[in-house]
C-alpha cells in the first residue's frame, strides 16, 4: 500500500488549509469522469475539486506547464501536473484548446476564492485532523482516479498512457519534495496553531496519520508537559527519566507529606492541653530565638504589631485594611515599615501580590 | 502558580479562625485523639476552602468531611458561616462527579475495546519491544492507580487532570506542613521557656 500512495502523495495538494478534502476527493473521481464525458460543464467541478485560492488556480491555468525541477510548493506542482493532464484530456476531446472552460474556471475560481478566503480561518480549524486523516484517503483516491479515466476512455489511451507515466514520474519527485516540505509546513502549521483555537499537528515522517493517533499524540504531549512540571516540584525528581520511576517519586513524596501532616497534628495536640493557639502570646517571647527560616517571615509580622495592641484582630483588620490599599507602592521600598505592612497584607485579602512581596522582603532581611 | 508564602498566610489565617470557632463552642476538654482530629480537620478544611472549590481535590476533601454525620457537625462549625454555600457548591459538583463516573466507565469500556482492536491489527515492532512496552505501560498504570487513591477525589479523573490535581495538592501539602511545623516548634519552645 505504501508505494502507490507514496507516488501519488504529491498529486493532490495536501495542505493543511484545504477544506473538506475527504468529501471532495470522493467527488474528484466522479468529477473527472464527468469532466471527460462532458467537457464544457467541467467548470464548477474542477475548482471545487482543487479548492485552492483563486490566485494560484488562475496562475496555473494561465501559465504553461512547468518543469519538474521547480522547487515551488507542493500544491502548485501538483496542480500543474493535474492541470496538464486534464488539459490533455480536454483537448483530446474538444479539439478546441481549453479556453472556454478556462474562462469559466477562472470565474468560478474567483467566486470560490471569495468564498474560501472568507471562510478560511474557521474552515481550517475544522480540518485539523481531517487533513491528515484524509491524507490516506486522498492518496488512495488518485490511484483509482488514475485508473478510471484511463479505462473509460480508450480513445485517449495513447496520450493518457504517456501523461500517466509523466505524471507518476512527476509525483515521485513531488513526494520526495513533500517529505522534505513536511518540516517546513510543520513549522507553518505550528505557527498557525497559535492563531487558531485548534492545535494543528502535522504527521512527522514515519508516523501514523490516523486521526486517533494524532489526538493521542497531542494528549500524550500534554501529559508529558505536566509531568515535567511535577518533576520540578518534587525534589530529586528531575534527574530521573522514565514515567514509572517519576511517578514512584511523586507517590512517595505525597505519602510522606501526608504522614508529616498527621504527625504534626498529633504533636500540636500533645503540646497544648487546650486547642487554642494564641498567636499573640505565642511569639511574644520567641522572636529572636527561632531558627526556622519560614518562621520569622510569618511570625514577625504577627508579633510586633500585636504586642502593643491587645484588642481583637478584627478591629485592626478594619483599620489596616484601609492602609493596605494605599501601601502597596511605597511599602515595598521601606524596610523599617515592614513589620506593619505585612500584617496589613496578611489580614487584607485583596492585595495578594503585595503580601508576597512583603514576605519575600522579610525573608531576605531576616 | 500562587506564591507559597501568600498561600501559607492564607492557610494560617483560616486555620486559626476555624480552630477558634471550633474550640469556643465546645466547653469540655478533649482528649488527645480528638484534639488531633480537630486540628487536622480544621487544617484540611482551611486549605480546601482557600481554594474555593476550584480544584477537585478540595471539593473532595470537603465532601469527605461532611459525609459522616459526626464529622459533619464539626466540619460545619469549623467552616463557619460560609459553610452552607460551600457545602452546597461541593454537593452539586459531587453530583457531576457521579455522572462523570458513568461517563468514565463507558469511556473505559470503549478504550479497552479499541486497544484490543488495535493490538489485533498487528504491531510492527518486534516481539521484545512489544513486551517491554506493555510491561512499562502496566507499571505506569499501577502507579497511577496508587496516585489516584492518594489524592482525594482522584479516582474519577483522567490522567491529565490527575496530574494537575497532584500538582496543586502537593503545593498545598507543602504549605500546610511548613505552617504546622512552625507553630508546633513555637509552641514547644514557648512551653519550654515558660517552665
Amino acid at each position: 500500500m505504501e508505494p502507490n500512495p507514496g507516488t501519488l502523495a504529491g498529486s493532490i495538494s495536501i495542505r493543511p488549509d484545504q477544506e473538506e478534502t475527504g468529501f471532495e476527493s470522493l467527488q474528484f473521481r466522479e468529477e473527472i469522469q464527468r469532466l471527460i464525458a462532458v467537457p464544457p460543464e467541467n467548470a464548477s467541478s474542477f475548482t471545487a475539486l482543487l479548492e485552492l485560492p483563486a490566485t494560484q488556480a488562475m496562475e496555473l491555468l494561465h501559465s504553461p506547464p512547468s518543469e519538474d525541477g521547480d522547487p515551488a510548493p507542493l500544491s502548485s506542482d501538483s496542480l500543474h501536473g493535474i492541470s496538464d493532464d486534464h488539459k490533455s484530456y480536454i483537448s483530446s476531446f474538444n479539439g478546441n484548446p481549453t479556453f472556454p472552460s478556462n474562462k469559466a474556471l477562472i470565474e468560478r475560481a474567483a467566486k470560490f476564492s471569495v468564498f474560501a478566503s472568507g471562510e478560511n480561518s474557521p474552515e481550517t480549524s475544522s480540518v485539523p485532523s481531517n487533513s491528515s486523516a484524509n491524507l490516506e484517503k486522498v492518496k488512495s483516491e488518485p490511484a483509482e482516479t488514475d485508473s478510471n479515466p484511463n479505462s473509460s476512455q480508450p480513445l485517449v489511451s495513447d496520450p493518457t498512457v504517456e501523461s500517466k507515466t509523466q505524471r507518476s514520474a512527476k509525483r515521485k519527485e513531488r513526494e520526495k519534495k513533500g517529505k522534505g516540505c513536511t518540516k517546513k509546513s510543520k513549522n507553518e502549521t505550528s505557527q498557525d496553531a497559535q492563531k487558531l483555537p485548534y492545535v494543528h499537528v502535522r504527521a512527522r515522517r514515519g508516523q501514523a496519520t490516523d486521526s486517533h493517533s494524532l489526538a493521542e499524540r497531542a494528549r500524550r504531549e500534554k501529559i508529558n508537559a505536566r509531568m515535567k512540571l511535577l518533576q520540578e516540584l518534587v525534589p530529586g525528581c528531575s534527574k530521573i527519566s522514565g514515567t514509572a520511576l517519576v511517578l514512584d517519586e511523586i507517590i512517595n513524596h505525597v505519602q510522606s507529606l501526608q504522614r508529616q501532616v498527621e504527625f504534626l497534628s498529633m504533636r500540636l495536640a500533645a503540646v497544648n492541653p487546650r486547642v487554642d493557639y494564641n498567636l499573640e502570646g505565642l511569639f511574644a517571647t520567641e522572636s529572636g530565638s527561632l531558627v526556622d527560616s519560614n518562621f520569622p517571615s510569618m511570625v514577625a509580622p504577627l508579633v510586633c504589631p500585636e504586642i502593643p495592641f491587645s484588642g481583637s484582630r478584627q478591629h485592626y483588620q478594619q483599620q489596616w485594611h484601609f492602609d493596605a490599599l494605599q501601601q502597596p507602592l511605597w511599602g515595598r521600598e521601606e524596610d523599617s515599615q515592614t513589620f506593619i505592612t505585612p500584617e496589613n497584607s496578611l489580614l487584607s485579602y485583596d492585595s495578594a501580590n503585595s503580601a508576597s512581596l512583603h514576605s519575600n522582603q522579610l525573608k531576605m532581611e531576616l | 502558580m500562587r506564591s507559597p508564602s501568600s498561600l501559607k498566610q492564607e492557610f494560617l489565617k483560616r486555620w486559626m479562625r476555624g480552630l477558634q470557632r471550633c474550640t469556643s463552642s465546645s466547653k469540655k476538654d478533649m482528649n488527645i485523639l480528638e484534639r488531633k482530629k480537630v486540628i487536622k480537620l480544621s487544617a484540611d478544611l482551611a486549605m480546601a476552602s482557600a481554594r474555593n472549590g476550584k480544584t477537585s481535590w478540595s471539593r473532595a476533601l470537603i465532601a469527605n468531611a461532611s459525609r459522616d454525620n459526626d464529622n459533619r457537625i464539626l466540619a460545619e462549625r469549623i467552616l463557619g458561616p460560609e459553610s452552607d454555600i460551600l457545602i452546597k457548591r461541593v454537593s452539586t459538583s459531587v453530583g457531576t462527579v457521579s455522572c462523570n463516573r458513568k461517563i468514565r466507565s463507558k469511556k473505559i469500556l470503549k478504550r479497552s475495546c479499541n486497544s484490543v482492536r488495535r493490538v489485533r491489527k498487528g504491531t510492527h515492532l518486534p516481539h521484545q519491544k512489544v513486551l517491554a512496552k506493555s510491561i512499562a505501560k502496566r507499571l505506569v498504570q499501577k502507579r497511577t492507580q496508587i496516585l489516584k487513591r492518594l489524592v482525594p477525589g482522584g479516582e474519577f479523573m483522567d490522567e491529565l487532570s490527575l496530574i494537575e490535581e497532584t500538582l496543586d495538592y502537593i503545593t498545598y501539602l507543602q504549605a500546610q506542613v511548613d505552617v504546622m511545623r512552625c507553630i508546633a516548634s513555637a509552641t514547644e519552645l514557648k512551653n519550654r521557656n515558660n517552665d
